[in-house]
């Protein structure tokens, strides 16, 4: 009966023109566009380093990161330019700077070497949110830094070595540190923010790809559609009917988004950073997250199929939008002002999940993105299921 | 023969409307039952509840003899149901609809595939097997409908007015096509609000109306109840009301009623009545374009009981 179920459900998703082209060829069609717009951006106006300050206080200058860090990316010659970095006294002459806009922003170090560099801009846009994802890139590399140079400390004590040469520890870190983080070779030339925007995409198809469980599910339930009413005088199992076809839409969501991915990849040159493996398991967790969020439209709201299928996609939209689909500065905003909002917005969770994967070799953000939408899927199904498990009902 | 179906004091409210009330039934062992009311009498809200699709408020309902629930596979293995609106799969071929709806019952391949195509020969759709159902025109839909609802060879068929806008030629072949299943060995209960319908194929009939029975019983029981015989009706483009009231003292005469360019004249008791109207019109000169005879007919039924008519 699964198979059977399974089967046909896969042969009336396939031929549903709406379904594929919404799940199939609309993100590739976005995608061609995206590229289209960002391309002529590109190559209109190269990038242009950022005008920055700096407060060199003890604070800064103490922290050797931060100032071999900054310099080298203000380094006019070289490769890695993304910052025309001044240095000031003080807080006040940096602020003035920035009213009169002769920066985008500046940075001061914190008193203590665990907080989080402040930094300070005035206008939100993209200068400012490559500084800010710069600045927090650096604190990141530094503590990973710091972790190594512990781990050397101890082994160096192990070996007998009680005479340390903190030389070269620092030179052994920074050695390591651009082994280990891609930092110094993803910066200036290659920090392409609009990589955010097909990250975006792809995190829309996997929430779009809810339109298949939508229409699944409908066929599946007598309150909802006749054809549910005749599956439900079946001697089926509810369960078998309901899982066999939302499995057919799971199948449609990964076909795909695995066209997609090939599309991005070979015909617009998007890169998802190296580790593939965790780009697919991120694709495929994300579309169950976007199966979840059509179940629970399809159950929860008492509409026809297509008023389903269109809030679904203003909600996905509402996502994308939070996740940066329309500008980065979005994301940015959304992470500072309303961290709950990325925790619960599959689609920024996706966007970021692919987002940590590109830019950090550590997989902490990675791995919070995919707990969180575990915890999403697993909360939208239970609910949907309340409503599914019901068989009775009062009215159809 | 056993009942197939007992419904007992059933009664069922929705939100503001009680649907049901206090409904009581049975449907014997192969005979075609007819569920026969008006619009809103509760036809559909009944096959819902007995199929375990909604819940009820008071009473029972055995099918087979068992408790019918939700999970009663093995009852509902033995069932088929038309529901009144057409559920089918816009992308699915007429073939693959039926073979669908099949395979929900019918496991082994060979003997769905010939289930499928006897399903198919019966609503006679042979010439559109490839077709979608968008292509269709509503009563080869129907038909469809009535396929996928029956293809897997049921024991209890539930038919729920499964000939709405079916032109009468298939409307027949579809009547013929549920007598044959019948003839087979099924049990059928059909719903409808025609009465032509109910007379030519249903071996009983229940009248419900606002939920609850009226009478049962076979069409010429139930026509006893309606205490007319005959029904003579003239045509005339007009008529003067001191004719009609004439006509009411006539013997045996039940009434008489002038609507809309027809007059129906109703006796308790039938023999020359024919004669003699068509005598009186002439004596009086009473211009006519036609004047036949009709037997009492369900609707009459329906009007007697309850003081309106069955169709709107
Ligand atoms: N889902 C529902 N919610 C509320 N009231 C309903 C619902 N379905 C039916 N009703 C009401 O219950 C009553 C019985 O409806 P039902 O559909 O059973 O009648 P029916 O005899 O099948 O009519 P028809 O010949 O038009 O198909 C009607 O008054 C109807 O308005
Ligand atoms: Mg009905």
């Amino acid at each position: 009966m699964f198979v059977h179920n399974f089967k046909y459900s896969l042969k009336a998703l396939f031929r549903n023109k709406t379904l594929i082209f919404w799940t199939l060829m609309f993100p590739i069609i976005l995608g061609t566009f995206f590229k289209m717009a960002f391309s002529n951006v590109t190559s209109s106006e190269a990038f242009k380093a950022i005008n920055f300050a700096v407060v060199e206080d003890d604070n800064f200058k103490n922290d050797e990161v931060f100032v071999t860090v900054i310099k080298e990316l203000s380094d006019e010659d070289g490769d890695n330019r993304i910052f025309d970095t001044t240095y000031v006294e003080n807080e006040d002459e940096a602020k003035e700077l920035l009213v009169d806009g002769k920066i985008d922003g500046y940075l001061v170090m914190p008193d203590k070497k665990d907080d989080t560099p402040g930094v300070t801009f005035i206008n939100n846009g993209i200068n400012q949110t490559i500084i800010k994802n710069v600045v927090e890139e650096i604190a990141l590399n530094e503590k990973i830094g710091n972790e190594i140079g512990e781990t050397i400390v101890k082994d160096e004590m192990a070996k007998g070595n009680f005479n340390i040469d903190i030389d070269g520890i620092y030179e052994k870190v920074m050695e390591k540190m651009s082994d280990e983080t891609n930092l110094l070779d993803k910066s200036a030339n290659k920090l392409d923010y609009s990589m955010i925007e097909f990250y975006t995409l792809i995190a829309m198809t996997c929430i779009y790809g809810g339109m298949l469980s939508i229409a699944s599910i409908n066929n599946s339930l007598a309150n909802i559609s006749q054809k549910g009413k005749r599956v439900s005088v079946a001697p089926t199992r509810k369960l078998v009917t309901v899982l066999s076809s939302l499995l057919a839409s799971y199948v449609i969501q990964l076909v795909g988004l695995a066209l997609l991915f090939v599309y991005t990849i070979f015909a617009l040159n998007i890169d998802y950073g190296d580790n593939i493996a965790k780009v697919i398991l991120l694709g495929a967790v994300g579309s169950l997250a976007g199966l979840a969020m059509g179940l629970f439209v399809g159950t929860v709201f008492k509409a026809g199929e297509n008023a389903k299928t269109g809030i679904l996609i203003a909600i996905t939209m509402f996502f994308c939008n939070f996740a940066g689909m329309f500008g980065i500065t979005m994301k940015y905003i959304t992470d500072t002002k309303m961290p709950w909002l990325t925790k619960i917005n599959p689609v920024g969770l996706i966007t970021d999940g692919l987002y940590a994967l590109y830019y950090y070799n550590t997989t902490d953000r990675f791995s919070a993105d995919i707990i969180n939408l575990i915890i999403l899927t697993l909360v939208l199904t239970a609910v949907s299921f309340f409503s599914i498990r019901r068989r009775r009902y009062d009215s159809i | 023969m056993s009942n197939v179906i007992e419904v007992k004091n059933l009664t069922k409210s929705y939100k503001e409307i009680k649907a049901l009330n206090d409904l009581s039934f049975e449907v014997t062992e192969g005979e075609i039952l007819g569920l026969l009311g008006p619009n809103g009498s509760g036809k559909s809200t009944t096959i819902n509840c007995i199929l375990s699709l909604l819940k009820y408020d008071e009473g029972s309902i055995t099918v087979f003899g068992k408790d019918m629930k939700p999970d009663s596979y093995d009852i509902k293995a033995k069932l088929g149901v038309v529901f009144q609106d057409v559920a089918v799969f816009d992308e699915l071929t007429v073939y693959e609809n039926i073979d669908y709806f099949c395979g929900l019952y019918i496991k082994d391949k060979a003997t769905r595939k010939k289930y499928v195509e006897e399903a198919i020969d019966l609503v006679s759709l042979s010439e559109f097997k490839k077709f979608y159902p968008k292509k269709l025109s509503g009563g080869l839909l129907r038909r469809l409908n009535i396929a996928c609802g029956i293809a897997h060879k049921p024991k209890l068929i539930f038919l729920d007015e499964p000939t709405v806008a079916v032109d009468p030629q298939s409307r027949n072949s579809i009547l013929e096509g549920i007598m044959k299943l019948r003839d087979m060995g099924a049990t059928i209960v059909y719903t409808t609000h025609y009465m032509e319908e109910v007379e030519m194929i249903c071996d009983r009939v229940i009248i419900i109306d606002k939920g609850h029975v009226l009478a049962s019983g076979t069409t010429d029981e139930l026509k006893r109840l309606a205490k007319i015989d005959e029904k003579i009706i003239v045509e005339a483009n007009s008529f003067d009301s001191k004719y009609i009231e004439e006509i009411k003292s006539f013997k045996a005469v039940h009434s008489a009623d002038y609507k809309e360019r027809v007059l129906t004249v109703s006796y308790k008791e039938g023999a020359d009545n024919l004669v003699k109207i068509i005598e009186y019109l002439k004596k009086n000169h009473i211009k006519y374009s036609r004047v036949y005879s009709e037997r009492p007919t369900l609707n009459d039924v329906f009007l007697e009981l309850t003081g309106k008519e069955l169709r709107d």
